[in-house]
């Protein structure tokens, strides 16, 4: 398979699921660079330039709170999942795995 | 580790300056502290791994990409002028305007301009400039105002123009039938009937027989407008018999108006067309003659024009 194709429809249909993923890892309070490397780690590629104004809507639409951390030499923002923000996630997280029996049902009743 | 390796803080300090600058004032310290610690956050660490600090310092500035378009993602702005939600509507009334307005503009200062008794270049030179002149105005305005309506829309749908199943196109009949046809033939048989009587005999009048078309007209130009007449007579049989307007037909089509119109206007321009004297042989006090020739060329031109367009867009539906 063409593998630019693939990453293409890949990145498409990850893009929904890395606010998911933020909700989640935010439950432990976390700050910018350290979620991204988060986010890399777990597959979920994220560009630095889409993240942080993904934090500040998720902030804004009161899903996570934030608070400035200056206790070490480099003051960091912290950000944290707040209870409507785990409401959501826990709708998404219902929806993907809808999302995801549906298309092992799919896979299922082609294999017949 | 620590920032103080780093020789061009300058380019970071830049870069942050930049993206924040568009930003409310309110925003703006927070997003750029935040923006800074995650570029020396990113920068430690592939000095880290090993990479020169300048090195390092750029590929993180130029993965974070263009600044404005940082701050568009900020701020929630778009990145476009005019989007998919208003795209559509845009260009229908693009199409519309310019269908409506450039032909009206065009059509006025053709008739300002042949009622002043300039000369035909400078008459189509007129025509020209307004022609372009109006269709950049009503494109310019119409995407100013789309783009507007972009940045500062409301988040409710009410005030779009709703598509709905009414909005689909009748489907067109390709010809009129037989009927049409005989119609159209029997016409163009009048009109050069008419044609071939006012130049050979006149019209009835108190002062004796009176011509609507110049004398002088015959036997040259009245010859090529009743070849023009057959010519039309024998495309709409052609049409009939192909069932419909082909893109051949439509350009012959619009090659004969075409020539009418130039026709036309020459003899207008010229002060040809009309009878010198049949201004005064009407029984009722009309225009001037200028006015009346201009008025009457006007409509052969406005209907031949109208017919080429017609003929090309039904080729064109076909």
């Amino acid at each position: 398979m063409d593998q630019e194709l693939l990453d293409q429809h890949r990145q498409e249909l990850r893009r929904g699921t890395v606010v998911l993923a933020c909700l989640r890892l935010l439950e432990r309070p976390g700050y910018g660079y350290g979620l991204l490397e988060e986010l890399a780690a777990r597959g979920f590629d994220t560009d630095t330039n889409t993240l942080y104004p993904l934090l500040r809507r998720l902030e804004k639409q009161g899903c996570l709170t934030s608070e400035w951390n200056t206790d070490e030499a480099r003051p960091r923002k912290f950000y944290r999942t707040s209870p409507t923000g785990r409401a959501l996630a826990a709708a998404l997280g219902d929806e993907v795995a809808a999302i995801a029996a549906a298309v092992a049902a799919l896979t299922q009743e082609d294999g017949r | 580790m620590s920032t103080t390796e780093r020789v061009d803080d300058a380019l970071a300090d830049r870069y942050v300056a930049a993206a924040v600058h568009g930003l409310p004032a309110r925003q703006r310290a927070d997003i750029a502290a935040e923006l800074r610690a995650s570029i020396d956050d990113q920068v430690d660490a592939r000095v880290a791994a090993g990479e020169e600090p300048r090195e390092a310092e750029r590929a993180v500035l130029s993965a974070l990409g263009d600044p404005d378009a940082l701050a568009a993602r900020y701020e929630d702005r778009p990145l476009h002028l005019i989007g998919p939600r208003y795209y559509l509507v845009w260009r229908r009334l693009l199409r519309m305007l310019l269908a409506i307005v450039v032909p009206c503009a065009a059509l006025g200062v053709a008739i300002g301009k042949m009622l002043e008794g300039a000369s035909l270049p400078e008459l189509l030179g007129a025509v020209g400039s307004v022609v372009v002149s109006a269709a950049m105005h009503v494109a310019f305005w119409t995407t100013l105002g789309t783009a507007l309506v972009e940045r500062h829309r409301s988040s409710s749908d009410d005030d779009l123009p709703r598509w709905s199943l009414e909005s689909l196109r009748e489907p067109e009949k390709r010809t009129g039938g037989l009927p049409e046809l005989i119609a159209w033939l029997a016409f163009l048989a009048v009109a050069a009937g008419a044609v071939v009587w006012d130049q050979v005999r006149g019209w009835p009048s108190p002062d004796g027989p009176t011509h609507a078309l110049d004398p002088s007209l015959w036997p040259w130009w009245t010859a090529g407008l009743l070849a023009l007449l057959a010519a039309e007579g024998v495309l709409a049989v052609l049409v009939h018999v192909r069932g419909g307007w082909t893109m051949r037909l439509a350009a012959v089509n619009a090659g004969l108006d075409v020539v009418l119109i130039l026709g036309v206007t020459w003899l207008v321009v010229q002060g040809r067309l009309l009878a010198p004297d049949l201004v005064e042989r009407l029984p009722v006090e009309v225009l001037d003659p200028t006015t009346l020739a201009v008025a009457f060329g006007f409509l052969v031109v406005a209907s031949a024009a109208w017919d080429a367009a017609d003929s090309i867009r039904r080729a064109l539906r076909a």
